[in-house]
């Protein structure tokens, strides 16, 4: 198997710790403002392929550590960026965005913003400072969010340009995270962390890319920080009251990657950041008093995190209270038996009322009254409203929260909220098997999750709690008969089955809806553009998402040519034509599909009398390593005038690694290369 | 307060009895009332709108909406959602919807707090004042009414309302209504396009107001046609624009294009001066040019490699350029930023200019209907001192277009030289069938097993060359290789080789292309025969001939000749059992001829012209352009034979 992507610990140092080696402070790797005609020299390319790279990071460092502010401790993050602009094409790298997060009270600050431009003119180097006044602009995206951008002046190929910027952060929860690897190069990217002792945070580490540098040490710590001075009320009046200094030592981690190649998306990836090298942070605990021994876990395992969730106003609370939906659920309860059966019709009825406005989140955004009366949500609102109504109805119902497949990859390892962005729900049948349901897609059937959600593994926040792995049940399957007569110049008549099952009918159906009907045909004929459709495509099951959907058409070949000795028929014409997936040699990271493939075509075809078989395509079994897939193609003459020909291709994993792509790819190529082939009829 | 809560009770203790006698709520838009005509082919239908423009004065107008559309399916549920936008320049006063059930009663109210207020940061710009006010009001079940209702204040009477209620396709519309009030002084000038008998103008009198009014019944829905105008060139559409105007205090004429380029050409008078350093080295520049061309060249060539384009659209900052001299220091600016700065810099090298506006990306401005369609600038050189009169047209944000180039973006179109003396409407240059040119030469090596290597050279001039220019341009070798391998029209291949390289000595824009391939399955062996498509990467697949009568005009993107030749080597051992019998195909639309022939050293030569010099025709010529197309896609699928000779 491909190696593990991710890894976690927690980063603290104890108050207590009495006898530490004092490390050497550390150097910079870059200081703002001291470029010199040197840094202009040619540099070898990161690697082959970025040897005309646009731009190129020749160092990007950042630092985040914890001091004391008036009545609160704030997170400083510092940055230092030198960028190399080698093409037009890497102009756009000359302006930044830096996003901000507000919240009630609490800001993220852009301060001390400086930006240089450096050119190499007849040797010497030309300086050109950022003008903020003029170039730096910050807007209001919506409510908690800001962006700061700004763009430096005079760049052209060959200009170096450096910007550094601090963000005071009252977002003590996550420290800054950083990004070791972008689309251009990164010669060297380092992050520095200063954790002081009395916070502890969990760092989650992403990526493939090897460290450079993967080092702690403790160093000397201090800060202030003010408290008010308070009345008898507890009243704040002004910043007159002590300020205490603390000082100490803290943990100090450091990490770097060198040479970085620019990271470029493949098809068939799920999120990017499970594959670039990242780290971030979320806070574990902290400790403020005198001998260390009053410890508080904000996070520490996941049962608490199921149970601060449970006291969470728009998670918990919500489903212990009355639901808008529990008459209809009782009513279910009376008239519906099986539980498997009776939670099928609660997701409709969930369905029914609601609507899924897109958003992926794990909290809901209002009570399930506000839901109903606006029969719109976001997931959090109608899984939740779906769990609460399926325990109205009887069954044992409870939350799943997961990552989807953009939101990246949960560490089972590593109990933070933030890991998540989505919850479904979740019934223990009474057989003890899982079932689960997903009420934001009205065309997927109970127990058949959206694409999305098939992205390792969710937790289930139950009494005990456990993880469920979030695998698909069904395959993407599609199977097509077809009967087809061959007349004496070639032509082709007949009719065309198709069915769609698992998640082949939930793509079709979605098609359906976004293109209509009519829409859809029109797309569907031009999948087959060599032939003439007699008939409308007829479609059945199209509303009842837990049956096979199936699709018959009547259509014709035109013949080619008029009657000759010999008649070539390209039998891809009567499978379908399809094409390699992976069009590209390499691969990087691996091919990950959501769900295992299956395409079974069947196909009748009765041949003019008057002519003889002269050659035809030989049988072929393929199939790849580790029984990673198969095909088969086999072509019977039962009688003298009747050919069958029966493709199947099956892919047999979900996720390939690049070691195995190339046999992928040649798998899929061999299949093609059979459909390809020709049936050769001669007159008798 | 206890008084009203008394008021309440009384008037709820009314309201059993009014239910009563009217058997419930007033419906709206009940859809058992919507006519079956209007349903068919539609996702939505607008019910009701009622659009009023209230010229409040000179240079504030005041814009009223309300909207009922039925959803009838997913497709149609982007009508449940509602985008008001505005500005530095505009704000909007109120955002109000309620959506009802398909018996139209009463399913929610909007609430203020559902309306959410989002920056409109188009992605590119380093700054932008657009803003939206969002409303969502779609709902799990088919079909549902929404209606909205908004209102926005301008202070940027430059812009009045294009009235377009059908503005998109499997759209249908019940009744619209459109009014315009606007005092005796300060006349309204309006264009209709495509409207039905019956619904021009209705002009009448309101108190101090002058009134016109417009109003359209029982439109069905409708769908874009393949190689036809866009919908928004077909629909019903009332243009209006003002007489005068004030934006800002600078206050303008329209009824004329040279009032609308005097207003601009004034706003942006006196930015064009550079610092005198920058003058003296653009004159030791141009000093030993000896032509008027050359000096230009020159330029361009320093504007092209000492700016590049950032986007700042804030106000008035959306008409107004920043000072030549704030360019000249930062090196940047937007499109009128860059086209000021190139005529300042051209000035300086004693060569005039003119910025130009244009509707860049989108199908021409309506000429004769003076009023701002413009969306981009660019700068127009004419060539005083040349043997015969001669135009430079420079795109000014593009650090790579050649010299005097105006592509698919800018070109074959009207734009508005803004002059000292107002503006004057001019062409872009066209280019045809003769620089539109794509001519490509194929080597493939055929083994005995049908697998083959092919070797390809192909160049591209003129439009044909755009979009490879941004891909060389654009994206580094590994990524252009990359978006190649997702174009090619193969379903088997490697690529082993690629390099795009552009020519500079050619007069149009001129990129050559190399591409090697492997194709394991370019032959489809059989037996003892073995079959091959000859025609390899210049496949034009057919067009779908309509269900009903073709309703538009062909509009075809641009004229184009295509030339291909391709030489298969046959192993040896292998001989030709069929070829493929000559087509030549000569039509109004263009010419067509493919042919194989056998040389004498054995090599199978394939030799495919296509030629399409034209680009509108009447509506009544598509069935015959369906059959030209169906012909062509016939003859570019000919297959020969090759048969393996006994031995």
């Amino acid at each position: 198997m491909f190696r593990y992507l991710g890894s976690a610990c927690l980063l603290f140092i104890a108050c207590t710790t009495i006898c530490v080696v004092q490390a050497q402070k550390l150097k910079d790797p870059i200081q703002f403002g001291t470029v010199g005609a040197a840094d202009f020299a040619a540099m070898a390319p990161v690697s082959q392929a970025d040897s005309a790279a646009p731009a190129e990071i020749l160092c990007d460092f950042g630092k985040s550590r914890i001091e004391g502010a008036r009545e609160k401790f704030q997170v400083v993050f510092e940055r230092v960026t030198r960028i190399r602009i080698l093409r037009k094409a890497g102009y756009d790298w000359a302006t930044v965005q830096v996003p901000l997060y507000v919240k009630d009270n609490s800001t993220e600050e852009l301060q001390k913003l400086k930006g240089m431009t450096y050119n190499l003119v007849g040797g010497d180097v030309m300086k050109d400072k950022l003008d903020i006044s003029k170039a730096g602009f910050k807007e209001v995206i919506d409510k908690n969010h800001r962006l700061y951008s700004f763009t430096l002046p005079n760049v052209r190929e060959g200009s170096i340009i450096e910007f550094s910027y601090t963000i005071k952060s009252d977002f003590l929860f996550n420290l800054q995270d950083w990004q070791f690897q972008h689309d251009i190069p990164v010669r060297w990217s380092e992050y520095r962390v200063v954790i002081p002792p009395f916070y502890r945070y969990k760092q989650t580490v992403r990526g493939y890319l090897p460290f450079a540098l993967e080092e702690s040490q403790v160093v000397p710590y201090s800060t202030s920080y003010s408290e008010d001075a308070r009345d008898s009320f507890g009243n704040s009046f002004g910043n007159s009251g002590h300020s205490a200094s603390l000082s100490g030592q803290a943990l100090q981690v450091r990490w770097a990657v060198k040479n970085a190649p620019a990271f470029r998306e493949e098809p068939y990836m799920t999120s990017a950041s499970n594959y670039r090298r990242s780290v971030d942070f979320e806070l574990a605990g902290y400790d403020f008093s005198r001998n260390g021994n009053e410890y508080h876990d904000l996070t520490g395992t996941w049962e608490k995190i199921t149970k601060s969730l449970q006291e969470e106003e728009l998670f918990g609370v919500l489903l212990t209270q009355n639901g808008p939906l529990t008459a209809e659920a009782q009513l279910l309860l009376k008239t519906i038996t099986g539980a498997a059966e009776r939670a099928a019709a609660v997701l409709a009825l969930v369905q029914q009322r609601v609507k899924y406005n897109g958003q992926e989140r794990i909290y809901a955004s209002q009570s399930f009254r506000k839901t109903c009366e606006q029969h719109l949500g976001n997931s959090s609102d109608l899984n939740l409203l779906l769990v609460q109504t399926l325990r109205s109805a009887g069954l044992d119902a409870n939350p799943i929260l997961l990552s989807t497949r953009r939101h990246g990859l949960v560490q089972t390892d590593l109990p933070e909220l933030s890991q998540f962005n989505y919850v479904v729900a979740h019934v223990a049948l009474p057989d003890k098997s899982d079932l689960l349901l997903d009420a934001t897609e009205p065309l997927a059937p109970a127990g058949l999750l959206p694409e999305r959600c098939l992205n390792g593994q969710g937790r289930l926040l139950a009494n005990t709690g456990r993880w469920v792995p979030l695998k698909p049940t069904k395959r993407y399957m599609q199977f097509t008969t077809a009967q087809f007569t061959m007349n004496d110049k070639g032509g082709l008549q007949g009719k065309m089955h198709l069915e769609y099952d698992g998640y082949a009918g939930l793509e079709t159906r979605k098609q359906i809806l976004e293109l209509g009907e009519q829409g859809y045909q029109t797309q569907f004929t031009r999948r087959w553009s060599d032939w003439h459709f007699t008939g409308p495509l007829t479609m059945t099951e199209l509303q009842d998402p837990t049956k096979i959907l199936k699709a018959d058409v009547a259509l014709t070949l035109p013949e080619p040519e008029a009657p000759a000795p010999l008649l070539y028929l390209p039998l891809a014409q009567t499978l379908g034509q399809f094409t390699n997936p992976f069009k590209h040699e390499e691969r990087q990271y691996p091919v990950d599909f959501s769900t295992l493939h299956d395409y079974l075509r069947m196909v009748t075809l009765t041949l003019p009398a008057n002519y003889t078989v002269q050659e035809r395509p030989t049988n072929l079994v393929l199939t790849l390593p580790d029984n990673g897939g198969r095909f088969t193609y086999n072509i019977t003459q039962s009688t003298p005038g009747t050919l069958q020909i029966v493709s199947r291709l099956q892919l047999l994993k979900s996720v390939y690694t690049p070691d195995e792509y190339t046999a992928l790819r040649e798998f899929y190529s061999r299949a093609i290369a059979k459909h390809g082939e020709m049936l050769v009829l001669q007159r008798k | 307060m206890r008084f009203s809560s008394l008021f309440l009770f009384v008037s709820l203790g009314c309201l059993p009895t009014l239910a009563a006698v009217a058997g419930g709520k007033e419906p709206h838009y009940p859809v058992t009332t919507l006519a079956p005509t209007l349903r068919e082919n539609a996702h939505a239908v607008v019910r009701m709108e009622d659009e009023t423009l209230l010229v409040k004065s000179v240079g504030r107008t005041v814009r009223t909406v309300r909207r009922a559309t039925t959803v009838l399916d997913e497709a149609g549920a982007e009508w449940a959602t509602q985008l008001v936008y505005y500005d530095q320049l505009s704000s909007v006063s109120y955002l109000r919807g309620a959506v009802y059930d398909a018996e139209g009663q009463l399913v929610r109210q909007l609430r203020t707090s559902d309306v959410k207020d989002y920056s409109l940061s188009d992605g590119f710009s380093l700054a932008t004042d657009a803003r939206g006010r969002v409303a969502d009001l779609r709902q799990p079940n088919y079909p549902y009414t929404v209606s909205f209702e908004y209102e926005v204040v301008s202070d940027n009477s430059l812009f009045y309302t294009t009235w377009q209620p059908q503005s998109a396709e499997q759209l249908a519309v019940e009744q619209a209504s459109f009014r315009v009030l606007t005092p005796a002084n300060l006349p309204l000038r309006f264009q209709e396009r495509h409207l039905p008998k019956g619904a021009a103008v209705v002009r009448s009198q309101q108190g101090d107001m002058q009134v016109y009014q417009w109003e359209l019944k029982a439109l069905p829905a409708q769908e874009e046609e393949p190689y036809g105008p866009p919908l928004s060139e077909v629909v019903p559409t009332v243009a209006t624009a003002p007489t005068t105007f004030e934006v800002q205090g600078h206050a303008g004429t329209l009824t004329s294009w040279q009032g609308l380029g005097q207003w601009d050409y004034d706003l942006n008078m006196g930015r064009d001066v550079l610092p005198e350093a920058v003058q003296a080295r653009v004159a030791a520049l141009v000093k030993d040019a000896p032509d008027e061309r050359t000096r230009i060249s020159r330029v361009y060539d320093l504007l092209q490699s000492s700016t590049r384009y950032v986007s700042v659209q804030l106000g008035l900052g959306g008409w107004q350029t920043i000072p030549a001299t704030n360019v000249s220091s930062t090196g940047y600016g937007d499109c009128k930023a860059l086209s000021n700065y190139c005529m300042a810099l051209l000035k300086a090298a004693g060569v005039p200019s003119y910025c130009a506006l244009v509707l860049a990306d989108e199908p021409d401005i309506h000429t004769e209907f003076p009023s701002n369609q413009f969306n981009h600038v660019v700068l127009c050189v004419p060539l005083k001192k040349a043997s015969k009169p001669d135009t430079v047209w420079l795109e000014c944000t593009s650090q790579n277009t050649a010299l005097g180039y105006m592509g698919s973006f800018t070109g074959n179109r009207h734009a508005l030289l803004l002059t000292p003396a107002g503006g004057q409407l001019v062409r872009t240059p066209r280019y045809g069938a003769a620089e539109n040119r794509r001519e490509r030469s194929a080597d493939v090596y055929l083994d005995a097993q049908g697998s083959a290597t092919a070797m390809l050279r192909t160049r591209r001039t003129g439009l044909e060359q755009d979009q490879f220019s941004q891909l060389m341009h654009g994206l580094d070798p590994v990524q252009q290789k990359k978006k190649i391998a997702e174009s090619l029209p193969l379903s088997n291949f490697n690529i082993t080789k690629f390099a795009l390289v552009s020519d500079a000595k050619a007069a149009i824009p001129t990129i050559n292309e190399t591409l090697g391939l492997t194709l394991p399955q370019f032959g489809t062996p059989s037996g003892r025969r073995v079959f091959l498509l000859p025609n390899l990467l210049s496949r034009l697949p057919a067009v779908t001939m309509p269900v009903g009568e073709r309703q538009t005009d062909i509009w075809l993107a641009s004229a184009y000749a295509h030339a291909d030749t391709v030489r298969i080597h046959v192993p040896a051992g292998f001989q030709v059992e069929s070829l493929p019998t000559p087509v030549q195909l000569t039509t109004t639309f263009g010419t067509y001829s493919a042919q194989v022939q056998k040389l004498a050293d054995g090599t199978i030569q394939y030799v495919r012209t296509l030629r399409m010099p034209h680009t509108r025709f009447p509506r009544t010529d598509y069935p015959a352009y369906v059959e030209f197309r169906r012909k062509i896609n016939a003859a570019d699928k000919a297959q020969l034979v090759l048969v393996k000779t006994e031995s």
